[in-house]
């Protein structure tokens, strides 16, 4: 695994002087320039100048770049040259992946010449070819003095402050990708409290970024990823997730589209404790499907599964039903079944199962209520005297009181059963003392656990929104478990309740900030956690 | 109120006595205009035309690229005015109150703050407790950045605010990387967009999730 790693460390070192020398096709400069990402506009005021790859030199009192159309207009007494060519107006529009210019003068009307700025010929008036947009500079994303732009990908900013940002800091360089690529979204990072990623270099086609993380447990953290992608149908990403405090996680994921049936992917990670690597294959025929999943751990456990899927079919009433078949092996050097004196024999373990699964529709009932529920149960049999069974039971209502107040209720619940026919005491003998549970205290019912769980949840929720055409939501939720084994201080808490407030108090800023209770859990009455995001 | 309006409501676009009406009106009515440049008696109005300015007025009243408003006298000659939140959309400018007008007419209006509602239909086998997100460049692609409001067990809304002519890409998660949206095929699909435009409406069947199947 470490070889694996370095080697995509390699090529993504490889891949930094394709980001770091992707040229930028326009240098805006201004007095000042804001961004608003919404409309993914950039406007240049107090003086603008843009200088293109191609040579071309322009200049006006203010510049307007559409990001969406890479559109230019160049507003009050614009000047446009290239080489020994020039071109004054009153306004000029122009194209940065096209030749057409267009020259308006408030005297004569509109004429239109190409970026070699040959003659001008009369040309029509088309008023869109002319807009500039009416923005209010303080609601801008971003501001700054000097733009870079890679058109389709990216603008780098410098310097960047944030003025509708809350906590953002001025930085003295800021990548803003816009770029829409699937693999732009692919993170081989693992999930954090906090994430703010900062973009050093890109392209069309990469972006390494610095990631500032929080998380629970490591704390405060610095990752580069780096990511290569080809469109919405190839990524590579890789990773190193270092915290201050703990250990170093490298990492990577990879996809690529085979067709329109196919897909492959890999990803795995690694820290000073081992690796873990996977590999998965999709395939789709019509609405069936199959998949192939293999997964390596570096302590010498392996697994492997191949799967055929139904597509949905109609049961009754409009519920649907769906049938997946799965064969695969579980493997581990020394062997699988630590419990027998013969464990060696068993090192490699096959097994295949049959999964499944009932949906209901939605249905409607009185009162504006609606209903919707599913049902799954499987069965895994092994290649020894053995079998795994589960079922699974989820409902869920939903009911508006007021206009603005719904209130939803819903229940889940898993049965398993691991089942070891004339051998189940060998795999889950009665403990001879009992267990202890994390605050100390013994756990006398767990001498009744043999193999078979039981997770039980129901929740009812109350979400607020008070005014439709906003972001403005609240949330009271109240979720009761009832599991067995349930350990104090394990698993689920046998209460909790939540509150969550999503809403934006500036235009650009949205703040989503949660305050969750669990009781009788861990050794105490309640134990209280915050939940914070700023969203921008 | 525009001279265009007024003229079909009135059904009388060519008597003379209307047009002195409309443009007494429309002398009263302040616009919202961004200046492209000034020189001499002409204004140039972004997205609209070239208008005549009115004498005693000066092109040093008008910033390039920064909005203000203008007042239109009988002669439909153009006045610098203090910007005020009544004033009207460039769009709506007389057409003959230019002295060198577009082939067509524009009538967005980018100021406009507009609706735009994203619809989420999620597969029936979505865990029932998971919250829905979207997922949009601003953040580079944060699988946890704006959670959606549950309508019901299958649906989910979210209401956005969006300058008219923008222009949003998303994906929809379930709050990680992991449980990002898939196709039918299990490939990941392209992104969604939601559009500034009025009452705006985009609707994504969530075909399968990362995570599931």
């Amino acid at each position: 695994m470490r070889n694996a790693v370095a080697a995509l460390v390699v090529v993504c070192f490889a891949a930094f002087p394709c980001a770091a020398s992707a040229r930028a096709t326009a240098v805006l400069d201004g007095g000042s320039i804001v961004f608003f990402s919404d409309t993914l506009a950039l406007v240049a005021r107090d003086g603008a100048t843009l200088s293109l790859a191609d040579g071309t030199r322009a200049h006006a009192d203010a510049a307007y770049v559409d990001l969406k159309s890479h559109h230019v207009v160049l507003a009050g007494h614009a000047r446009l040259a290239r080489g020994t060519a020039t071109a004054a107006a009153d306004a000029i529009a122009l194209d940065l992946d096209g030749d057409r210019v267009d020259l308006l003068d408030s005297a004569s009307g509109v004429s239109r010449t190409t970026r070699a700025l040959g003659a001008a010929s009369a040309a029509e008036f088309d008023a869109a070819r002319f807009a500039f947009p009416d923005v209010d500079d303080r609601n801008a994303f971003i501001k700054s003095k000097h733009a870079k732009i890679t058109p389709h990908a990216d603008v780098r900013f410098t310097p960047a402050s944030f003025p509708t940002s809350v906590g953002s800091v001025p930085v003295p360089s800021y990548l803003y990708t816009y770029a829409t690529g699937a693999g732009f979204a692919a993170s081989s990072l693992s999930g954090a409290t906090f994430d703010q990623p900062y973009g050093l270099w890109g392209s069309p086609t990469s972006l390494t970024a610095l990631h500032a993380r929080w998380d629970d447990g490591p704390g405060a953290a610095l990752a580069l990823q780096q990511q290569i992608v080809s469109g919405d149908d190839a990524y590579l990403s890789a990773s190193i997730d270092a915290p201050f405090r703990g250990y170093a996680v490298r990492s990577f994921t990879a996809y690529r589209r085979l067709g329109a049936r196919y897909t492959a992917s890999a990803d795995g990670s690694a820290t000073i404790y081992g690796s873990t690597e996977h590999a998965g294959l999709t395939a789709a025929f019509g609405l069936a499907g199959a998949a192939l999943d293999y997964r390596h751990f570096s302590s010498g456990f392996s697994t492997f599964d191949a799967a055929l899927r139904t597509p949905d079919r109609p049961l009754f009433g409009g519920a649907t039903w769906r049938l997946k078949g799965i064969v695969g092996f579980d493997s581990l050097r020394g062997g699988l079944l630590t419990q027998l004196p013969d464990a060696r024999r068993y090192a490699t373990v096959w097994r295949h199962a049959l999964d499944l699964q009932v949906a209901s529709p939605l249905m409607h009932a009185p009162l504006g209520t609606t209903l919707s529920s599913t049902f799954g149960l499987q069965r895994t049999w092994y290649a020894f005297p053995h079998h795994y069974d589960s079922l699974s039971a989820a409902a869920s209502a939903s009911r508006p009181l007021l206009r603005n107040v719904t209130l939803f209720a819903g229940y889940q619940g898993l049965w398993s059963s691991d089942v070891f026919p004339n051998a189940q005491a060998i795999f889950y003998p009665t403990p001879a003392t009992p267990l202890l549970t994390p605050d100390g205290t013994p756990y006398y019912g767990y001498t009744a656990f043999s193999g078979a769980r039981t997770f039980r949840s129901q929740n009812v929720d109350l979400q607020f929104t008070p005014n439709r055409g906003g972001s403005t939501a609240f949330r009271l939720s109240v979720i009761h478990t009832a599991d067995f084994p349930q350990f104090n201080g394990y698993g689920r808490p046998q209460w909790e309740a939540r509150a969550d407030a999503k809403f934006r108090p500036f235009p650009n800023v949205g703040i989503d900030v949660g305050r969750v209770y669990d009781f009788a859990w861990g050794g105490t009455r309640w134990q209280p956690r915050w939940s914070f995001a700023i969203t921008p | 109120m525009g001279r265009n309006a007024l003229a079909a409501a009135l059904e009388l676009r060519d008597h003379a006595v209307t047009h002195a009406l409309i443009a007494a009106a429309a002398a009263a009515t302040l616009f919202r205009i961004v200046p492209l440049a000034c020189d001499g008696d002409r204004l140039v109005v972004a997205g609209a035309g070239v208008l005549r300015l009115a004498a005693g007025a000066s092109c040093a009243a008008f910033a390039p690229g920064r909005a203000t408003a203008i007042a239109l006298d009988a002669d439909n000659r153009a006045t610098p005015q203090k910007l005020t939140a009544d004033a009207l959309p460039a769009a709506k400018i007389p057409r003959a109150a230019y002295v060198l007008a577009p082939a067509a007419a524009s009538d967005a209006d980018e100021t406009q703050l507009v609706t735009s509602t994203i619809d989420v239909t999620v597969p029936p086998r979505t865990p029932p407790g998971d919250d829905v997100y979207i997922s949009t460049e601003r953040s580079s692609w944060s699988p946890s950045e704006v959670r959606m409001d549950r309508v019901d067990a299958r649906h989910f809304r979210l209401v956005l605010q969006l300058h008219r002519g923008a222009r949003v890409a998303f994906r929809v998660t379930r709050g990680s990387f992991g449980t990002t949206e898939r196709n039918a095929a299990r490939a990941l699909p392209p992104a969604h967009v939601a559009l500034g435009e009025p009452d705006a409406h985009v609707t994504v069947v969530v075909a399968a999730w990362g995570d599931i199947d």
